[in-house]
């Protein structure tokens, strides 16, 4: 039982990562369907911004009190945010209607940037994040849940709930469904499409962002390459909630995390990436439109 | 009657292909204008090169006096003209509700002029009231038309475009979208219709003009078009 609880609740902490990155995924796929490889090496952005943000702060001898570390996350969320946005303008605006081989290996192109700027910026070895986050914890049946991990997640809840928010209410939001399924017909309604799209990718960016922060306090070290592998990861969680949808993406990561913590138990920790990896093959093979995925139609 | 829209020997293209031909046509305040021709003769990418969606190669687009060329489709609504394109296009998977609130995204620093478009919109056509719940996607096509002329009335425009707004549909639906493209007209908006049943956009129009590959090969009132042998030929017996 104890077992049980405490794999869930590791699994939370990780699958609501993977959630936040996978969002940012599917937005973007499902605005202008590009998989947009990059997006994983903007989580580690988001871990290292929030890395120097952090070390000003205690630097300054302030110290980064709770108050500190929310400013911090929310700045990094807008800094990153706005890089994303560029990235955007720079490299896949110009190639929208160029074939979509061009503008995936434009992705990849800016995924390799990111990673070697980054490398240059804050050097090839791991870092040590300046932020000693609490261990204590409940004592849940057996089990020990931190007051960080429950943190963390509320944190990631909160974000997800702010983005159902603005998706389901705003005529911004609406906008964003709307050219997913449209984009001529959008235009023609006197939206500003490639505004939109901009949004689209600030609000993708900043939430990968919020997350790379979370994981840097959460494990301790950040590295120029962190970004890569849970990339992949959040890609198979926005895969398995079905890509394209938002509450899919939401609950791929929640379930990826959790059945990768248990695959960590039952196997060991080496087996970790497998059970990801293995489990992206069987749904591609099963079930390619995910859980919530509706079957993907070409627009003209 | 001052003119409205004014197009001055527009040529449009595809790739290479030219689909339109020099066209000049103008739409005056407060008139309804037909756009006839056979299928391919043109009329959709004269609509479209008036909403921006396709850039004329040469020629001039304007709207009161001021030239439209070059710019961006969203602009082009801000300043007043509306597109209800063919196929009516509507947010399958977004409520009836939702279709028409993106209707008046050019209105959305007023959300009181959304709110009195929709209910605007729910009076001219009772039934998508009933369904503002339900997803466009679910309407029947009379009522997804009826939804994309609403929507396209969200943004108040000067002038409205409707691209065969009858196309597939039984003829009594037909017949009722016609009375309210009147209705419409009556309470004071310019219209430019293209109607592929010829015979049911000249009881309606006050102007036409008839398109053939790419050109504009006739033009007079709608009483006068009705009454052409050719014309009646070639499309009113369909
Ligand atoms: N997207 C397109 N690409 C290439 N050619 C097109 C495209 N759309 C229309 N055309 C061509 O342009 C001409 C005019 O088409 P269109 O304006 O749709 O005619 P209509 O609406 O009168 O039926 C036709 O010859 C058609 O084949
Ligand atoms: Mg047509």
């Amino acid at each position: 039982m104890d077992i049980l609880v405490q794999t869930l609740a590791d699994g939370l902490v990780i699958g609501a990562f993977y959630s936040l990155i996978a969002l940012g995924y599917t937005m973007v796929f499902g605005i202008i369907k590009l998989l947009n490889f990059a997006h994983g090496d903007l989580y580690m952005l988001g871990a290292f911004v929030g890395y120097t943000l952090l070390s000003l702060l205690s630097g300054s001898g302030t110290g980064a009190g709770l108050m500190g570390i929310v400013v911090v996350l929310l700045l990094t969320m807008v800094i990153v945010g706005l890089i994303g946005m560029g990235i955007e303008r720079v490299a896949y605006r110009p190639l929208l209607l160029a074939p979509r081989l061009s503008i995936l290996i434009t992705a990849l192109g800016v995924s390799l940037f990111l990673e070697n700027g980054s490398m240059i910026a804050w050097g090839a070895q791991y870092q040590v994040y300046p932020l000693q986050l609490s261990h204590d914890g409940w004592n849940v049946l057996g089990a020990q849940i931190t007051y960080t991990q429950m943190g963390l997640v509320l944190i990631s809840a909160l974000l997800m709930l702010g983005l159902h928010q603005f998706i389901s209410r705003t005529l911004y939001g609406k906008a964003m469904r709307a050219i997913a399924h449209d984009q001529t017909a959008c235009h023609l309604m006197g939206i500003d499409v490639h505004k939109v799209i901009g949004l689209t990718f600030f609000i993708g960016a900043s939430l990968a962002a919020g997350a790379g922060t979370m994981a840097g306090a959460y494990y301790g070290t950040v590295n120029f390459m962190m970004g890569f592998i849970i990339g992949l990861k959040a890609f198979t969680a926005a895969v398995l909630g079905g890509i394209g949808s938002i509450p899919g993406a939401m609950l791929g990561g929640l379930l990826l995390g959790m059945m990768e913590t248990a695959g960590t138990f039952v196997f060991g920790g080496s087996w970790k990436d497998v059970v990801a990896f293995s489990l992206l093959i069987l749904i591609l093979v099963l079930r390619p439109t995910g859980i919530m995925g509706e079957k993907v139609t070409e627009r003209m | 009657m001052s003119a409205l829209l004014k197009l001055t020997d527009v040529h449009s293209f595809y790739g290479k292909i030219e689909a339109l031909k020099g066209i000049s046509l103008e739409v005056r305040q407060g008139e309804i204008v037909a756009l006839l021709g056979s299928n391919g003769a043109g009329k959709s990418t004269t609509l479209k090169t008036i909403s921006g969606l396709v850039r004329p190669g040469s020629g001039d687009i304007q709207l009161e006096g001021k030239s439209l060329v070059g710019w961006s489709p969203h602009r082009i609504v801000e300043e007043g003209i509306v597109h209800v394109p063919e196929g009516r296009r509507i947010f399958a998977g977004l409520t009836v509700h939702e279709n028409l609130e993106l209707g008046g995204f050019t209105q959305r620093k007023e959300k009181a002029v959304i709110a009195e478009g929709i209910e605007l919109a729910y009076a001219l056509f009772p039934r998508l009231k009933e369904r503002s719940r339900q997803l466009g996607g679910t309407l029947s096509g009379g009522e997804q038309q009826m939804l994309a002329i609403c929507r396209g009335l969200m943004a108040r425009p000067k002038l409205l475009m409707l691209d065969e707004p009858s196309m597939g549909l039984a003829p009594i639906i037909v017949q009722e979208i016609m009375e309210i493209i009147r209705k419409i007209n009556g309470q004071g908006t310019t219209i430019l219709l293209i109607e592929q049943n010829a015979k049911a956009a000249l009881r309606l129009a006050h102007r036409g003009y008839v398109l053939e590959t790419g050109q504009i090969v006739m033009e007079n009132t709608a009483e006068v078009l009705r009454g052409d042998e050719s014309i009646v030929k070639a499309y009113l017996g369909a």
